[in-house]
């Protein structure tokens, strides 16, 4: 009825109201009734006393215009019991300055209890208080402008309790019991609890909790002296993975401590005192501890105590990076000590041959190369397990740490520089293996690791070329595991490095099928003509596509070889017209058939070997031919003919019996057919001894090679550029061709600006006035046809390459015309070969000015 | 025994309100919840005499308790009245007799409803 109430000043104008205590009942009898019954409400007699009764009285002296004197008079009572509590239960409960901790804590709790005892006979008098009074709240305090009889209770609590020296002893008993229970003992929280919230409900007049202006200041101090020295004191008494267990549970209870009894908004406070004090203060110390740091958790698998090392150090900001550093330390350090082994060796390789014949022979040097490069792999294979596994299972997969990982990783085996060669040899063993027990799978899955390996490699065209070489090998001599195995991990280069990057190696793949499909129609042709006495199985290799530029090892061949390959250049020529065959015996193989005193044996041998063999065919049984004679006879270079001989006479077949017998084949020894040769097998396989996996010289000759490609490529890149750009600055230019080419090497800035200047040259760029740019120059080509196809063809006729396809060339000439008359440069689309004709055959084109 | 007054205080409970002529009315609590003063009165944490019996007393005759109490249980029946509801305050209005407006308007400030 809120309308109806709203008219209550209008009344005593109106109307002379019924009253029953009206004034006809004194002021003072009614006060002194009222405040006996507050007396009595404060002695816990409310149930004996009548509401309505009290209610009445205080709704008189309001209506009365008493509700001055009503107020003060129940503040006086309140004051009064509350001193009395103060003196009666607070001031009995002072510690008694026993120097016992046990004693000193029970003390403190009861503190603590009594408070509690006096703050809940308070608040629940003032409740009581408050509803008898509540007309004098709502009508004298509200004109009055005083506060509500409930919050004159709260301050009067403040005045009369929290105030000295109750207020000291109770925040020492609180502190007491803290220190108490961070020392390990139990003690009753929730005495604290009741005792914080009193702290926590009362304000003072600037709006600051108690709990705020006394405690919490105390706390923190007292919090921030234990966890120093606690700090130190760990860190002299425990290793590295009990530190942070002691840490992680001191977190944990710091937690609880705030959960369960103090107040949250204290957490983050406390928090970073043990953050400051026990992590960031240490961290270097304890993740490089000796014997049980970060490494040693490393060696000894201790993922769980990564793990909370890691989610420890990530909460203070400088921890990320002390892991990081230690991490990439860890990292680097084993990595080192993997390139340490296998650099090992590596020293005795270049002087092997000086040393004589102590040394290793060449063989087996080449085995230990290989070894240790399998080695070498399958460390770092092993070592990148080991941390991807950490990475997962201890840093939760840490983006930030995988990145630091790799860049380690990449660090250290970029260190190696043979470890471009390295993984190729690890690949072409495994892509070889898969015949020896292990299933696809189980390759497929080893390829896949070698392929992250990979991708820590800088100079991917180095390793490109390795690859390059040891795929033709498996392709020539037909070593692969499977083709599906060869073409999964071209694939997964393909993914790597993009198509050009695996381009020629797909050329080599496609020479292999039209090889095949040649010898079927040679062999159709053949059936039809006389066919020459000797089999022939030939595989034709683009020169372009396959890495066997080298100065070809040739040989005197026999008559009847001579024939047959004769007969089968004819066949190719006829089909290819303006091909150019050459051939390359050093890469070939042959089955011959020999018949011994005791019985006939199939031999697979060497070309090579089977020239020098021919040779002994028609010698008597006793007679000798020197090295010399050999030599002449055959005029295989030195090196080779030594590998063979020593194959022949000197590996575990004895085909040939050298004089005087040895391991070593010296140009003064003389050889004889060992027509004694007996052995189980019908079919002998003699495996010809292995040059060195790769000498220093011929390493040198990689590098070199290595390097000129590299000039291509970066040629090619900054003319690809500027033809996009038209006009660029210098720095601009270097950064997009550094940018481009990362994925295959890293190219020097200096050797850019060298391409650079080489290019301005041949004016394909010219620098702008400014010095500091480039423009890209047109070219206009006005072709004259026939001149342009005579003399490449002649130019073609006198190379040395093996097979060129000069259609290729017209090709591309044609390409360059149909794409608008621009830029006869390298495109990645030409090989290193082609490229070269390119450039030479500008001078049979005109040029017209630029622009 | 606090623990057992409370949870027997439920809004269902009958309370006994009387006037000072000797009327008593049985009201739910819920009814008797409407007047603050009635409801401290009742309540069982500050726990006096009152609130043990569950007697009311209102000093007022029997015919204006009546009243208030037919007003209170209108107010606690649309308590929960969403904006939308109507609630028919003027026909209430036309319910009381003006010769007890002022009597009745006393009580209420008292009662604090």
């Amino acid at each position: 009825m809120p309308t109806l109430s709203g008219g209550l000043s209008d009344w005593r104008c109106m109307q002379k109201p019924p009253r029953r205590h009206g004034p006809d009942v004194s002021i003072e009898k009614t006060w002194a009734d009222l405040a006996n019954n507050i007396r009595e409400i404060q002695n816990h007699n409310a149930p004996n006393l009548s509401f309505e009764e009290n209610h009445r009285f205080a709704y008189n002296m309001v209506l009365h215009k008493q509700g001055e004197m009503l107020y003060k008079g129940v503040k006086q009572l309140v004051s009064e019991n509350l001193d009395h509590l103060a003196s009666t239960q607070v001031v009995p409960a002072f510690p008694s300055g026993a120097s016992d901790e046990t004693v000193q804590s029970q003390e403190a709790e009861m503190l603590l209890k009594a408070l509690r005892n006096i703050w809940d006979d308070h608040t629940s008098n003032m409740v009581r208080l408050g509803q008898i009074l509540k007309y004098m709240d709502r009508v004298y305090a509200k004109s009055a402008d005083v506060p509500e009889i409930w919050d004159v209770g709260l301050n009067l609590f403040l005045k009369h309790i929290i105030r000295s020296p109750i207020k000291e002893h109770l925040v020492t008993a609180i502190l007491t019991q803290i220190q108490f229970e961070r020392d390990g003992y139990g003690v009753n929280r929730s005495a604290i609890k009741g005792c914080v919230d009193v702290f926590l409900t009362l304000e003072d007049t600037n709006g600051l909790t108690v709990y705020k202006r006394d405690l919490e200041p105390a706390l923190l101090r007292e919090s921030q002296t234990f966890y120093e020295s606690e700090g130190v004191k760990l860190l002299q008494s425990c290793d590295a993975p009990e530190y942070l267990r002691r840490v992680e549970s001191r977190f944990e209870s710091e937690d609880s401590r705030t959960h369960h009894y103090l107040s949250h908004n204290t957490a983050p406070a406390l928090r970073q005192i043990l953050q400051e004090h026990l992590l960031t203060s240490h961290l270097n110390a304890v993740i490089s501890m000796e014997t049980s740091g970060l490494d040693a958790m490393i060696d000894l698998n201790k993922t769980n105590d990564m793990a909370r090392l890691y989610h420890l150090f990530i909460t203070v900001p400088t921890g990320l990076m002390c892991l990081k550093r230690a991490l990439k330390d860890s990292v680097r350090r084993r990595g080192d000590a993997i390139n340490q082994a296998s650099s090992g060796i590596e020293g005795g390789d270049g002087d092997g041959q000086l040393t004589g014949p102590k040394s290793r022979p060449a063989a087996s040097l080449g085995a230990q190369t290989l070894t240790l490069a399998l080695k070498w792999v399958q460390e770092v294979l092993d070592l990148k397990d080991l941390f991807d596994k950490i990475w997962k299972e201890a840093f939760s997969s840490d983006r930030e740490l995988e990145s630091n990982l790799n860049e380690a990783f990449e660090t250290f085996i970029n260190l190696n520089d043979r470890s471009s060669e390295f993984i190729s040899l690890f690949i072409d063993d495994n892509l070889k293996r898969g015949l020896r027990g292990k299933t696809d799978t189980e390759v497929d899955v080893v390829l896949d690791k070698t392929i992250t390996v990979f991708r820590y490699i800088t100079e991917k065209d180095v390793f490109e070329r390795y690859y390059k070489g040891h795929l033709a090998k498996r392709l020539l001599l037909g070593r692969s595991v499977s083709d599906d195995a060869e073409r999964g991990m071209l694939a997964k280069l393909k993914v790597e490095c993009g198509y050009q990057f695996t381009q020629k190696l797909e050329g080599m793949f496609h020479d292999m099928k039209i090889s095949e499909d040649t010898m079927k129609a040679y062999r159709t042709h053949l059936s039809q003509t006389v066919a020459p006495t000797i089999d022939i199985s030939v595989i034709v290799m683009t020169s372009t596509f396959w890495p066997m530029a080298h100065p070809t090892s040739t040989c005197t061949l026999p008559l009847d070889m001579i024939k047959t390959s004769k007969s089968f250049e004819q066949f190719y020529l006829s089909r290819h017209s303006g091909r150019r065959l050459t051939w390359q015996p050093s890469l070939g193989n042959a089955d011959v058939r020999v018949t011994f005193k005791t019985k006939k044996h199939d031999l697979n041998v060497a070309t090579f070997a089977l020239v020098i063999l021919l040779l002994f065919e028609d010698l008597g049984a006793d007679e000798f031919m020197t090295y010399e004679e050999i030599k002449q006879a055959t005029s295989i270079a030195d090196s080779e003919l030594q590998r063979h001989l020593q194959s022949l006479a000197c590996a575990k077949f004895k085909i040939l019996k050298k004089h005087p017998a040895g391991r070593e084949v010296d140009p003064s020894d003389s050889f004889s057919f060992n027509a004694d040769f007996s052995s189980s097998l019908q079919k002998i396989k003699i495996s010809t001894i292995s040059s060195k996996v790769e000498s220093g010289e011929e390493r040198k000759e990689t590098k070199d090679r290595i390097d000129e490609e590299r000039r291509h490529q970066t040629e090619a890149c900054i003319v690809r550029i500027m033809k996009d750009r038209k006009h660029m600055t210098h720095n601009d230019l270097i950064n997009e061709v550094t940018r481009q080419l990362a994925t295959r090497f890293q190219p020097n800035p200096l050797n850019i600006k060298k391409r650079i200047e080489g290019l301005i040259e041949r004016e394909y760029l010219e620098r702008c006035d400014d010095r500091k740019s480039y423009n890209y120059m047109v070219i206009r080509i006005l072709l004259v046809w026939t001149q342009l196809t005579d003399m490449t063809r002649h130019e073609l006729r006198t190379q040395t390459c093996t097979i060129i396809s000069h259609t290729v060339f017209y090709t591309c000439i044609l390409m360059i015309l149909q794409r608008s008359n621009i830029d006869i440069f390298p495109d990645s689309y030409f090989s290193a070969g082609s490229s070269l004709y390119l450039t030479r055959s500008r001078h049979y084109l005109t040029s017209s000015s630029p622009r | 025994m606090a623990d057992v007054e409370m949870t027997a205080a439920s809004d269902a409970d009958w309370v006994r309100v009387t006037s000072d002529d000797g009327y008593s009315f049985l009201v739910r609590r819920k009814v008797a919840n409407a007047s603050e003063t009635m409801r401290d009165m009742l309540d069982t944490a500050g726990n006096y005499a009152e609130a043990i019996a569950r007697v009311c007393p209102v000093q007022q005759r029997g015919v204006i308790v009546e009243k208030l109490l037919e007003y209170m249980s209108f107010k606690a029946h649309y308590a929960d009245a969403g904006p939308r509801d109507e609630i028919p305050v003027h026909e209430f209005m036309d319910r009381i007799p003006p010769e007890i407006v002022l009597e009745l308007l006393l009580a209420a400030d008292y009662q604090n409803m």
